[in-house]
């Protein structure tokens, strides 16, 4: 049995829409760059699903993943020193406590 | 350029990366080895070292490369439309490191070891973004940049403001490059190969064979991401926060390179992934109908940033929302592709780098001397120093767009190509938007003349500010004078085939 591309990119695409919905309406800062990382699976699952079923199938794209995966990496451990520091000054991590230079 | 190893390949190309990534490391090893016994503007020195090194290596390739040549199938690529951009980077960079050297005396940032060489490295992202042509490498070149601006702007760790703009920084820039990679992934997917060059064929097959809306999609969440990295309509949101908790050399790099960087790579991605693309009816290029609407998100920016600035009493805020305008009128000549677009991109650039370092430049002047960052800091400054009241009118000047500056031109030129397509709308758009800028712009003026500040004693500019204040206000001028040189100079070196800096060829 195979199962068609259609629902690899379905799955991805519902993936990234709760990533989206996560990172825009949750409080706390950490959930916010958990979903962060699930909008960046989404993309990942999207390249494995098109390296096999694509209109052109090529290895090209788990390549791509690769890449992808290691920059989100980073991306989060950034993410995280930024909290640390901002959780040390402020002793909040609620997204909606950032507000300090609203006007 | 057939590389069956690494030795095959000429490597000499690529010096000007070579050598940012060389000062870069070099500095991150004497920063670990003996960072605290150094003395802390050495630093900033040798990162300056490299930097001008490196223009010198570009100024060398622009003498000695004709065609396009690329590295492991294009995945990095000299050309024309690279160097020209790499150029801007690297005097952006140089004037960001003149700028920091009066504020790391002050003691404002810590880390001087970090903050030189992460600058480096967001130099070589922004220097990848401008000369790849690969999916992959223009996304690790953006990451790169991203990366390293996001520590630059939280690096002084200990004020609640920056943590918080870097922690905003983060999760829109986050957001944005998963909009960004969601479509590539399509892109590719339509493709299958991460190669521009190859891509611009395979895209329009797969438009032509029933896949037309998923080359749509591609585009939406493409333009979506990439809109964040220039500040402009459905993503300008961060831009006002960010740039008002960064370090003000920080915040100017942002505002320039950063921007500059963005734009580069959204030219050449859409116009290699979606230049070979037709219309339904076979007629036109889908490029002439999808830049319809890209003209509505240049227009949607011009009058958001515009408008917003009017409000802004905060200089750096200020300087967000008139970026945000600026990436509006950038967007103009890209929307109306003419042969001459490429030098009219770059000539606006070279405008709004100048007036926008010099501003940033007289900004942490006056925020350093007056101990507030708003507008109010002006006030009085003509009777207090009346060279740089004087020059401070020139960069306004040219910034709002008005005679006998650079920035006059640049949005001159602009004007011209939006009328040469027929975008009258824009074209009307642009006029009125430019005319509100008065007020805000002429806002420094109206403090500088006409109100008194709370003391007549001089201003005292240290000699980075000084330097980059002097040369930008006569660069605007001299480039308001005679824009014929600039204009004449890029399109020789850059753009004398009129094939927009030669994007469109495959290396060789």
């Amino acid at each position: 049995m195979t199962v068609p591309v259609t629902s690899y990119l379905l799955v991805a695409l519902i993936l990234f829409c709760v990533g989206l919905y996560g990172a825009l309406t949750k409080r706390n800062a950490v959930i916010v760059l958990l979903s962060i990382e699930l909008m960046l699976n989404a993309v990942n699952l999207n390249l494995i699903a098109f390296a096999k079923f694509g209109l052109h199938p090529a290895i090209t794209g788990q390549i791509f993943s690769l890449f992808t995966m290691t920059v989100a990496a980073a991306e989060v451990a950034v993410g995280i020193a930024v909290l640390i520091a901002l959780y040390r000054n402020r002793e909040t991590v609620n997204v909606d406590e950032m507000d300090t230079m609203k006007r | 350029m057939d590389a069956n190893n690494l030795f095959s390949v000429e490597w000499t190309y690529l010096r000007p990366e070579m050598i940012v990534l060389g000062g870069a490391v070099l500095l991150a090893l004497l920063d670990l080895l003996a960072g605290r016994r150094l003395p802390r503007q050495l630093f900033g020195w040798l990162a300056l070292v490299s930097v001008v090194l490196a223009g010198a290596a570009i100024w060398q390739n622009i003498q000695t490369v004709g065609q396009p040549i690329g590295f492991m199938a294009d995945m990095l690529r000299i050309d024309s439309f690279g160097n020209a951009f790499k150029l801007l980077f690297v005097s952006g960079v140089a004037f960001t490191f003149l700028l920091s050297f009066s504020h790391l005396q002050r003691d404002a940032i810590p880390h001087h070891g970090e903050y030189s060489y992460l600058l480096l490295i967001g130099l070589l992202g922004a220097m990848v973004m401008a000369s790849s042509a690969d999916l992959i490498t223009m996304f690790v070149g953006l990451e790169l940049l991203s990366l390293s601006s996001y520590i630059l702007v939280g690096i002084r760790k200990h004020r609640l403001a920056s943590n918080e703009s870097a922690f905003k920084y983060v999760v829109s820039g986050g957001i944005a490059s998963a909009f960004t990679l969601f479509g590539m992934s399509y892109l590719y997917g339509l493709s299958g190969t991460t190669n521009l060059h190859e891509m611009t064929s395979r895209i329009g097959q797969a438009a032509n064979s029933g896949f037309g809306a998923m080359v749509l999609i591609s585009f939406v969440f493409l333009v979506a991401g990439l809109t964040f990295k220039i500040a402009a309509a459905p993503n300008h949101m961060w831009a006002p926060d960010v740039y008002q908790g960064a370090p003000t050399p920080v915040t100017a790099y942002l505002a320039v390179v950063s921007k500059a960087a963005g734009f580069a790579l959204i030219v050449r991605l859409v116009l290699l992934a979606y230049g070979g693309v037709l219309t339904e009816q076979g007629q036109s290029l889908l490029l002439t109908e999808l830049s319809g609407y890209l003209s509505i998100i240049a227009g949607l920016t011009m009058m958001i940033g515009n408008l917003m600035a009017l409000r802004q009493v905060h200089l750096k805020r200020l300087m967000a929302y008139s970026g945000i305008a600026h990436a509006g009128y950038l967007l103009i000549p890209f929307v109306s592709l003419t042969q001459l677009s490429f030098e009219q991109v770059i000539f606006y650039l070279l405008a709004y780098l100048v007036g926008t370092f010099g501003l940033f430049a007289a900004i942490e002047t006056i925020s350093r001397d007056q101990r507030t960052e708003e507008l109010k800091g002006f006030a009085g400054l003509y009777h207090r120093a009346p060279v740089l009241a004087v020059a401070v009118t020139i960069l306004v000047v040219s910034l709002a767009g008005l005679p006998v500056t650079a920035g006059f031109f640049g949005k001159f030129y602009l004007l011209m190509s939006a009328l040469a397509n027929g975008r009258y709308w824009l074209t009307a758009i642009m006029l009125a938007t430019s005319t509100i800028s008065f007020f805000y712009y002429f806002g420094f003026i109206r403090q500088m003349y006409m109100r008194s500040g709370e003391t007549e004693a001089s201003v005292k500019i240290p000699a980075g500010a000084a330097f980059i204040i002097g040369v930008a206000a006569l660069a605007t001028l001299l480039g308001g004078l005679f824009p014929g040189l600039p204009s004449e100079f890029i399109h020789q070196h850059f753009n004398s085939g009129f094939d927009l800096g030669g994007i469109m060829k495959p290396g060789e």
